[in-house]
């Protein structure tokens, strides 16, 4: 087994403490920080979002993945140089007013995250404004709204108006969900995608930045 | 007991359940009571119809901080949660009431602990012992000595639940399986399992509860929050001492857990819970086919709320009760239709003809 293979089985098992050393000893090694981070990191924790979208792990294996990838690349990070060169862009991601849940939300911004975006975490309770202020960042290519109840939807839905109508609105996509949220919704309120699961919201964020 | 048929004038309401701020629903001029047919199904005898979730009712009484902070009160004491909801549990977790919502949440970014491996330093048990339980019994006397309905109590804030609450959900998650913090989440649980058995034998010498509700969550609504090698692991242990408890106490323990849980049944089995309401996103046929004889399920009819039609409502309650009438099964009603036009006449009807027959 390579290096960046040790590097990717021990992401995907969640081990925080192995992954920061093995990262050193591939760059030691002379490996290339990007291949470590996109095969070793990024690949790894696609086939984790894989195994969580088909009930073979849960949310405690998948949030274990990501902190495990989170410490390989604090280690990685010196060796990729500034931030820009690593991002694929920027997402900022919220559970709407009256809302406070925040495990969806917190799913999708490690997974989007570990999918080579810079995540702007929200939180929970955000107020349309809030959302349409930070949206106004010309580096954000992702606006992710979230809503787990039947009773924040209407929430949502004026949040997704709001962001609708800002003037900069073609430079961002805005994804919505959360466990009431349907497709149909989603097509409703005008927003650009619905996705089920964190580990499709990742892929769906990816493929409209990248292609 | 005889299979008496059904006769047309049992549907003809006699009185009222008593109503603790949930609605009161109506009593039927039944042969026996409901509490006795329920009864019946927990003995493992066939009932003379699908015992209805509301022939039970349940207290979440004020001396409890958990339920007024969960905005949860359920007894004589009047109670608003708009105004009354909120505010620090027994733990002194603070919890805030959501009007649009109709629950309270703990506003995620300040955990009362920061570190789940030294919860010890964060956290001081109650004493159950220095609560008005006399006071309370009293002032919910009427309550307690009704006999139509089969009568118990609600323990809100379960293990995993209690977990998250001291220190939110990511990291009450990891901790579950971070090899870590597993040792302190048992150590918790540990102590967690002695105090709700505490609280359950209070409940048994003040209340005389027949029924025990346990809440605690394990799922979303596409899946089990962990695994059932985790569930296994961290939670059957203790919940089965307070499943045992219960049990000794001569208390039906029935597990109160929102989620996609099905993949979970054969834990619940292993701690010995007798009774488990899942929400209508498992399978229940499934359910009842695999699980049947191990514990009683709860379902509800299907694709009605309280908007419908009379029509659809007697459509999907005889819907239910042709799949389910052989089962050992109480029947439900998903939250959004509780109050469906009928419902409990229909399912009432229903299975009284499906189990017993039609009198000439």
């Amino acid at each position: 087994m390579s290096k960046i293979e040790e590097i990717a089985s021990a992401v995907e098992r969640g081990k925080a403490k192995l992954v920061p050393g093995l990262v050193e000893e591939a760059l030691d090694e002379g490996a290339d920080p990007v291949e470590i981070l996109n095969k070793g990191m990024i690949d790894a924790m696609s086939v984790v979002g894989e195994k969580f979208k088909n009930n073979e792990i849960f949310v405690p294996e998948m949030l274990v993945a990501a902190r495990a990838m989170k410490k390989g690349v604090e280690v990685l990070k010196p060796s990729l140089g500034g931030s820009s060169d690593i991002s694929i862009g920027k997402a900022v991601i919220g559970t709407v007013q009256g809302d406070l849940h925040d495990i969806g939300k917190n799913l999708v911004c490690l997974m989007i995250e570990s999918a080579g975006f810079e995540v702007q975490d929200l939180g929970v309770d955000v107020p349309a404004e809030k959302f349409v202020e930070s949206a106004a960042d010309p580096d954000v290519k992702i606006v992710g709204v979230s809503a787990l109840l039947t009773t924040t939807m209407p929430a949502m839905k004026a949040t997704v108006e709001a962001l609708n109508q800002a003037p900069n609105r073609e430079n961002f996509k805005v994804m919505v969900g959360g466990a009431p949220i349907t497709q149909e919704f989603a097509d409703e309120i005008g927003a650009d995608a619905y996705t089920p699961d964190a580990a499709t919201a990742a892929s769906v964020a990816k493929a409209f930045v990248v292609g | 007991m005889e299979r008496i048929p059904f006769r047309k004038e049992e549907l003809e309401v006699i009185g009222q359940t008593i109503n603790m701020g949930r609605g009161s629903f109506p009593l039927l001029n039944t042969p026996i009571s409901p509490r006795e047919n329920f009864l019946m199904l927990l003995r493992g005898e066939d009932p003379l119809w699908i015992p209805f979730a509301r022939d039970t009712i349940s207290v979440t009484p004020a001396i409890i901080k958990d339920n007024i902070a969960r905005g949860f009160v359920y007894d004589a004491t009047p109670f608003d949660p708009n105004v009354e909801g909120g505010g620090p549990d027994m733990f002194g977790v603070e919890w805030e009431w959501v009007p649009t919502v109709r629950g309270s949440m703990v506003r995620p970014g300040n955990p009362k602990v920061p570190d789940v491996e030294e919860w010890e330093k964060y956290i001081e048990f109650p004493d159950p012992d220095s609560w008005d339980w006399a006071g309370s019994a009293e002032k919910n006397r009427a309550l307690i000595e009704q006999k139509e309905l089969l009568f118990g109590a609600t323990i809100l804030n379960g293990l995993f639940e209690r977990l998250i609450s001291f220190c939110e959900m990511s990291e009450a998650l990891v901790a579950m399986i971070d090899e870590d913090e597993q040792e302190a989440v048992h150590r918790l649980f540990d102590q967690l399992a002695d105090f709700y058995g505490k609280i359950i034998k209070k409940y048994k010498e003040y209340y005389h509860i027949e029924i025990l509700t346990f809440h605690d969550d394990w799922g979303s609504q596409r899946a089990p929050f962990f695994s059932l090698d985790t569930v296994r692991e961290m939670l059957v242990p203790y919940l089965k001492r307070i499943v045992d408890t219960t049990h000794d106490l001569g208390i039906i323990f029935e597990l109160h857990s929102c989620g996609k849980n099905e993949l979970l049944v054969p834990a619940m089995i292993e701690a010995g819970v007798d009774m488990w309401n899942g929400q209508p996103m498992n399978d229940k046929k499934m359910l009842v086919d695999t699980y049947g004889d191990k514990m009683i399920f709860g379902a509800a009819p299907e694709g009605i709320d309280n908007d419908s039609s009379l029509e659809e409502v007697r459509e999907s309650c005889r819907k239910f009760v042709d799949t389910f009438k052989d089962h050992r099964i109480y029947s439900g009603a998903a939250s959004n239709a509780m109050f469906a036009p009928g419902i409990k006449e229909a399912l009432y009807e229903y299975s009284r003809i499906a189990k017993c027959g039609k009198a000439e």
